[in-house]
């Protein structure tokens, strides 16, 4: 055993300059739940399982993370001037959420302009270093489109209320949505930022019809690949052959070590709407 | 469909809002008062999901550690195309991990890297990290002409096999600098030295 503790605090000291454990992670046994408020014009109170959870909540606002135990829940949403639950806007919904999963629930017109509800699963597989992922969800009252990004489509064919996903570099796109088919922006321009190690979750929604198509974003950092090593020495003009413990003990150094093997294995799946 | 929607919640309102009056002389008949709105049981954190600006980075550009008289500018880096971090040249100029936490992140590690030496250029200057002093002031400046102020809290010689990358790399937890080289014995049959050294600097105000 030869790492050295040339100098400083004793055991565990990566640790001790606070290394985060994740503020807010999915677990073995609970689940990540988002709540996005995708009809326009309506401010909408949101019931789980009876008890009112979101009150007064905004078109184009977004709700959570809530970490919740895996299980069924029951949502309805009413109007925010209603009294209780007895008769949603939308739902009653049994939404299943399983463990070590980040859902976002949207309240959302339909491609017909209804109000209904979707739950969606966020992707949080690790991204390679340098590129984000981009996720867009059509929940519009708007027939099938095409996602551009500068100018050229994307994904094509994107129907309500389905999602489509890609890695790209990290950078900024231009992006705009259009019916399938055309160029014509119905949704955009508008700068999209690509961030390293980042899902960026758009909305397309509002209604065609009644000409307030908005994008909405939601972001969940915390997905990025660590670089495999730090390859920092090639000449072999400064090799330190002496192989003699300096500076604290040899159970410092295990501690050290102990410490320092712990990886931050648990996803972050941390996210702000923006 | 909303307005449609809306109306009919409103209706439900209306109805809701009437209740069964006791019996009584028709002039006496008072409406009964609103049931008092609902409060939300628990406060989850809302906020508006409008498309909008992400925080640019500001880069470093030169560390310098006045004691030891080390003044060394730094690139953006990022990964090639084995994992690894990418490392400027230029043993005398060190590599900022672009996709990491910079000076003025809220959190995470500012990670700094430079050659210890190579065949054709010698020995660099971050051959001198492994003999800094707990507590010497490191300066990062930084692309905006700030300057930011740190002092080392450990230095570390640890077996690249056994480097805690992760935490290493860390982009949540306490602000911070890290500084890194390599050491330890080199290693003919690995091309390489077999050591990182590190430096950990934490923030002075």
């Amino acid at each position: 055993m030869r790492n050295k503790l040339i100098a400083g605090a004793a055991a565990g000291v990566i640790a001790a300059v606070g290394v985060a454990v994740p503020a807010q992670a999915i677990s073995a046994s609970t689940a990540d739940l988002s709540v996005l408020h995708a009809v326009p014009d309506l401010p909408v109170d949101v019931y789980v399982n009876g008890e009112l959870t979101l009150d007064d909540f905004q078109p184009g606002d977004l709700a959570g993370p809530l970490d919740l135990p895996a299980g069924t829940y029951t949502v309805a949403i009413t109007a925010a001037t209603a009294t209780d639950d007895s008769a949603p806007a939308i739902g009653p919904i049994d939404l299943t959420l399983a463990a070590n999963t980040s859902y976002t629930a949207v309240a959302h017109l339909d491609a017909s302009g209804t109000p209904t509800a979707t739950l969606f699963t966020n992707d949080l597989s690790t991204i390679p270093a340098g590129e984000g992922k981009l996720t867009v969800r059509h929940t519009a009252a708007a027939p099938a489109v095409d996602v551009l990004a500068n100018g050229t489509p994307a994904f094509t064919n994107l129907v309500n209320p389905n999602e489509v996903k890609a890695n790209l570099p990290v950078g900024t796109i231009s992006a705009s949505v259009a019916a399938t088919g055309t160029t014509d922006p119905v949704i955009g321009p508008a700068d999209v930022q690509i961030q390293e190690g980042v899902n960026t979750i758009v909305y397309a929604w509002g209604s065609l019809e009644d000409e307030n198509l908005a994008l909405a974003v939601q972001t969940i950092s915390g997905l990025h690949s660590t670089p495999a090593g730090i390859p920092a020495g090639t000449g072999g003009l400064v090799s330190d052959q002496n192989p003699t413990l300096i500076g604290a003990g040899i159970a410092a150094l295990i501690a050290l070590i102990a410490a320092a093997g712990f990886a931050v294995a648990r996803r972050t799946a941390s996210q702000s709407a923006r | 469909m909303i307005a449609r929607i809306v109306m009919s919640a409103a209706t439900l309102l209306l109805l809701a809002g009437c209740s069964v009056a006791p019996v009584a002389a028709p002039r006496d008949l008072e409406p009964s008062p609103p049931a008092p709105a609902p409060t939300a049981a628990v406060e989850v954190p809302t906020s508006s999901a409008a498309l909008g600006p992400v925080r640019e980075p500001v880069p470093p550009v030169r560390v310098v550690i006045p004691t030891i008289e080390l003044d060394v500018p730094i690139e953006p880096v990022g990964v090639e195309p084995d994992g690894e971090l990418e490392l400027p040249e230029n043993i005398r100029v060190a590599g900022w991990y672009k996709y990491g936490a910079d000076p003025l992140s809220a959190t995470g590690s500012t990670m700094i890297a430079a050659h210890l030496d190579s065949l054709p250029q010698g020995i660099g200057p971050f051959a001198a990290l492994r003999d800094v002093p707990l507590g010497t002031e490191i300066v990062v400046a930084t692309a905006d002409g700030g300057e930011h102020r740190y002092a080392v809290d450990s230095v570390q010689s640890i077996q690249k096999t056994q480097l805690p990358l992760a935490d290493l790399f860390d982009r949540q937890g306490a602000p911070r600098v890290v500084l890194v080289t390599c050491g330890g014995p080199w290693s003919d049959a690995l091309g390489t030295y077999t050591d990182n050294i590190i430096v950990i600097a934490t923030p002075v105000t």
